[in-house]
């Protein structure tokens, strides 16, 4: 605990020279907490406590670097790459997704933008591993996506639903969050219609009450139970195999509109990134 | 009336759009030549599912009871009529066809509903296992199916439950074992919409997610006097 302690001070600076952010993750949550009584945003003391050695601040650092290295078969770095403010150009960008992107037509989410800069700017084929492997601390997905996203810590979430593609996609993930379907018969009120309730031992987030849902949505975040920090897609594949639905595919449109209605509904409220959650 | 609607009929409505909508639609990029903004939210929806680029689930994956995901991710007419914005209810008159629809669905053991072996069902009750499709495959070969119980609801305190449905704890000895109150659990686990019309709570037995035997060892856990539930 001393030792992470001595080292979590000088990534800390080392981060807020880049992070435009004026709160520590920690202190956006605290927001929140003090804002609304909330067994969900206080269910673990433990987690609170060790959000300053958050292991997610590492793997940022590891996208930092991977961010701005000239990688792939055309040997340029990331900053050639648009996430919606200009190339390169990261602060508030993450919690301005999914949004439409005109060189593709389509609304991207951040995991399926940096697959698009992979394969279309850096070069990578579809199938190598930098690409493929979306999942784990390890990853170069989720060191970049870390990376990425913590340059929005502490803005609100604010999607755009300027595009009439924006505005659909979002409204059809208001129908996939309601719809029912499978062995259970639910749906994602099924969990995140009410406060204060728990699955075994997990308080839930309420979809309804932004301070929490902001929380909720505030991937990637390190997962304690799994010792690894985890992306918005992979929340989604775990809540559509808990509720014995088929798996979703990662970057499918459907996915992707489940996270711009998700997003949506946390509108307004600062986005905490990197998380730590249970 | 409450059995699976053919896929065509939805695939058909949607390729209406298509190609009603088809040529003001050249920046769709990879979503294809499909405009998406010419659909209503819930065709857009089922689109997304079933059919952009091939389907946004795994579509083809064998699921455990027989099928494919695809026919597990078709809604039957409950699961349409309950699937409302905001989590509110449908009208009084879908709720009374719910309900209707969920009581003819029930059918009861020959001889009448018995309790089986709490100790099964107190394992059943706590089991999350069973079902779950995608990237982890339950595989009913190895473990038995358990009736995830405890995700919702607590019952003997020495395990943490969940409480999005009610405390059971001391269910047996709070309610006694006659006929109706073991009539009116049996239909709940069975088939809770018959009581409670769009409940979020599964119906385990219209559904097959559970058999005979595990409806009644779990009902056992729930009222057998030497089960830890009721002591």
């Amino acid at each position: 605990m001393f030792r992470k302690a001595l080292v979590a001070l000088p990534v800390a600076l080392a981060l807020g020279a880049t992070a435009h952010a004026e709160k520590a993750p920690e202190e956006v949550l605290q927001g929140l907490i003090d804002s609304i009584d909330s067994r969900y945003l206080t269910q673990s003391e433990m987690n609170i406590m060790m959000m300053p050695d958050n292991p997610a601040l590492w793997v940022g650092m590891d996208g930092e670097d991977l961010f701005h290295t000239a990688r792939g078969p055309n040997n340029v770095s990331m900053e050639a790459c648009d996430f919606g403010k200009g190339p390169g150009v990261l602060e508030g960008a993450y919690v301005e997704m999914p949004r439409y992107f005109e060189d593709t037509g389509r609304v991207m989410d951040l995991e399926t933008r940096i697959v698009h800069c992979m394969t279309e700017v850096q070069g990578f084929a579809a199938d190598d591993p930098a690409v493929r492997q979306r999942h784990g601390s390890g990853s170069d997905h989720m060191k970049i996506q870390t990376y990425i996203a913590m340059q929005s810590n502490g803005m609100e979430w604010n999607n755009p639903l300027d595009h009439p593609l924006e505005k659909a996609m979002r409204d059809a993930g208001q129908v996939l969050f309601a719809r029912r379907a499978g062995m259970s018969d639910f749906n994602c009120y099924a969990c995140h219609g009410q406060s204060g309730k728990q699955v075994r031992a997990s308080v839930l987030p309420n979809a309804n009450v932004p301070e929490e849902w902001t929380k909720a949505i505030s991937w990637p975040a390190h997962r304690v139970g799994h010792d690894n920090v985890r992306s918005s897609q992979h929340r989604v594949r775990g809540c559509y195999y808990q509720m014995r639905q088929p798996g979703m595919l990662a970057g499918s449109d459907a996915s992707i509109a489940l996270i711009s209605y998700w997003t949506d509904m946390a509108r307004g409220q600062p986005a905490i990134l990197p998380d730590m959650k249970r | 009336m409450f059995k699976k609607t053919p896929l065509a009929a939805g695939i058909a409505a949607v390729a209406t759009i298509i190609f009603a909508g088809g040529c003001a639609v050249a920046d769709a990029g990879k979503s294809g030549k499909v405009d998406y903004t010419a659909m209503t939210p819930h065709e857009l929806a089922e689109y997304l599912i079933f059919e952009a680029n091939g389907g946004g689930f795994n579509l083809a994956q064998e699921m455990q009871e027989g099928g494919t995901a695809r026919e597990r991710m078709q809604q039957d007419e409950l699961q349409k009529a309950c699937s409302i914005i905001g989590d509110g209810k449908p009208d009084a008159e879908t709720l009374a066809a719910v309900r209707q629809a969920a009581t003819e669905s029930i059918t009861y053991p020959e001889g009448g509903i018995q309790l089986g072996d709490w100790e099964r069902g107190r394992v059943l009750a706590w089991s999350g296992f069973g079902y779950r499709v995608g990237h982890n495959y339950d595989d009913h070969n190895v473990r038995e199916v358990g009736g995830t119980c405890y995700n919702c609801h607590q019952f003997a305190t020495d395990r943490v439950g969940g409480n999005v449905g009610p405390s059971l704890t001391g269910y047996g000895k709070t309610r006694g074992t006659s006929e109706p109150i073991l009539k009116y659990v049996y239909d709940m686990i069975y088939n809770p919409h018959t009581y409670f019309p769009c409940t979020h709570m599964p119906r385990f037995g219209s559904s097959g997610f559970l058999d005979e035997q595990s409806i009644a060892d779990i009902m056992a856990y729930m009222f057998d006097p030497e089960s830890p539930v009721n002591e």
